[in-house]
């Protein structure tokens, strides 16, 4: 399977950002530091099941539905 | 005159805060942010200053040395006082048992209660974060990890110093000196604010990747798949005895687009290398090349008035390694005068906290 980490940050940052630039560049920011580099993943990425429990861990925390 | 800064370098404690109270005599203070160097005793600094600014809330921390608008200096108290123009709110919180428990909740609660607003849905463009913690905890990345998923709150702040004797380090908040703590403040300034974060370095073409980490101890046991110090060597074109030579110059950073998150190497043992900041498993980092620190730092603040039309206050967070190569150079009078004509506080610390846990930057808050 492939393409499940960037359907997962995309969503994390568009319920976190809701369309504001600013607060999308800041999510992004947050996930490089904890380890995610989101411009890294693309449709075709392997599905790295370290990097999805690190992705849903946050997306909980933010208390977003997946 | 919104903000005024203010110094004392008197070694009694009871004289250089009344030295500062009395600069302040004729100011209608509202906030005291202050930073003393560790000589002065942290319970007998607090007390004294409590008898002098006991209506007031006072945040602080201990330092590796202040700067004041036009200089550098080493054992002083710095003091930036905030009248109303300048502040329009604000709430501190400490968090304590920070090495044990870094949960903010409360704090982050009790935020939400003042403002009557949660933390994740207050106004990012009209209120500010501000931490000061104990710079020796080693929790720095886990506080501003919390933080950073419970709001969209800017918190910009330095881990307290103590003079380099690596010792005990202290925050000051609620009229007491705390370690194994961090002081969270939420600060609605009147007239806006705006953030700088600048750092002097270009990023070369060389990349490592932390390949085997102990992420708690910030220590890096494999980049690239080979002991820490051979890879940090071979990126470096030196032999591995001679790496601790180039670790102020050449740090290695985080890069994402055109910021630049430097993780500092602070000491190596065996084949590992520890750092002043974590770098997770799997991170890719990019080797540094230092560039000119009061060139680029003049820079960023020329540019920043620029932009703003004016600046009427500035709190730097600037990591002692900076400091530390400012002194070997002879630059300090340099550095200070960037900040001559801006009333500006500021120290030298065991890091910065932006986004997250950063070393070897400037990273400033300014007050519109």
């Amino acid at each position: 399977m492939a393409g499940k980490i960037k359907k997962l940050i995309d969503l994390i940052v568009e319920k976190r950002a809701n369309g504001n630039p600013t607060i999308e560049t800041l999510t992004k920011s947050k996930m490089v530091m904890k380890g995610i580099v989101p411009d890294k993943y693309t449709s075709t990425s392997d599905d790295d099941p370290q990097v999805i429990e690190k992705l849903l861990a946050l997306a909980k925390e933010l208390n977003i539905k997946i | 005159m919104s903000i005024k800064t203010v110094y004392s370098v008197k070694s009694g404690i009871h004289e250089a805060v009344q030295d500062i109270s009395t600069q302040l005599q004729d100011f209608d203070t509202r906030v005291l942010i202050f930073f003393a160097s560790s000589n002065y005793d942290p319970n007998l600094l607090i007390n004294a200053m409590n008898e002098q600014f006991a209506s007031l809330p006072v945040v602080g921390a201990s330092t590796a040395g202040e700067i004041i608008s036009g200089k550098m200096l080493k054992n002083s108290i710095v003091a930036m006082a905030f009248n109303a123009e300048a502040i329009a709110d604000i709430k501190v919180e400490v968090v304590e048992n920070i090495k044990s428990n870094c949960d903010i909740n409360q704090a982050f609660q009790s935020f939400g209660e003042y403002f009557q607003v949660a933390m994740a849905d207050l106004d990012y463009t009209q209120y500010v974060g501000l931490i000061l913690i104990d710079g020796l905890s080693n929790c720095e990345e886990k506080i501003m990890d919390s933080i950073g998923d419970k709001t969209n709150i800017t918190f910009i702040g330095g881990s307290a110093g103590d003079d380099l004797k690596f010792s005990q380090t202290y925050v000051y908040a609620k009229g007491k000196a705390y370690n194994d703590a961090a002081v969270l403040a939420v600060i609605k300034p009147t007239a806006g604010f705006d953030i700088i974060k600048t750092q002097s370095f270009e990023v070369l073409d060389k990349k490592l990747i932390a390949t085997k980490v102990d992420a708690e101890a910030r220590k890096i046991i494999e980049f690239n798949n080979k002991p820490a110090v051979e890879a940090y060597a071979q990126a470096l074109g030196v032999s591995p005895d001679k790496v601790a030579d180039y670790f102020m110059s050449n740090p290695v950073g985080l890069v994402y687009g055109d910021e630049i998150y430097v993780r500092s190497p602070q000491r190596i043992d065996g084949s590992n290398m520890f750092f002043y900041c974590n770098i997770l498993e799997g991170m890719e980092v990019s080797l540094l090349q230092s560039t000119d620190i009061v060139k680029d730092t003049e820079q960023a603040v020329v540019d920043k008035l620029q932009e703003l039309g004016k600046i009427s206050g500035i709190i730097n967070f600037h990591c002692i390694l900076r400091t530390l190569e400012l002194e070997q150079k002879g630059q300090t009078d340099d550095y200070g005068k960037i900040f001559a004509s801006i009333p500006t506080i500021g120290f030298s610390t065991y890091g910065e906290e932006y986004i997250g846990h950063i070393n070897q930057t400037s990273t400033m808050l300014v007050f519109k």
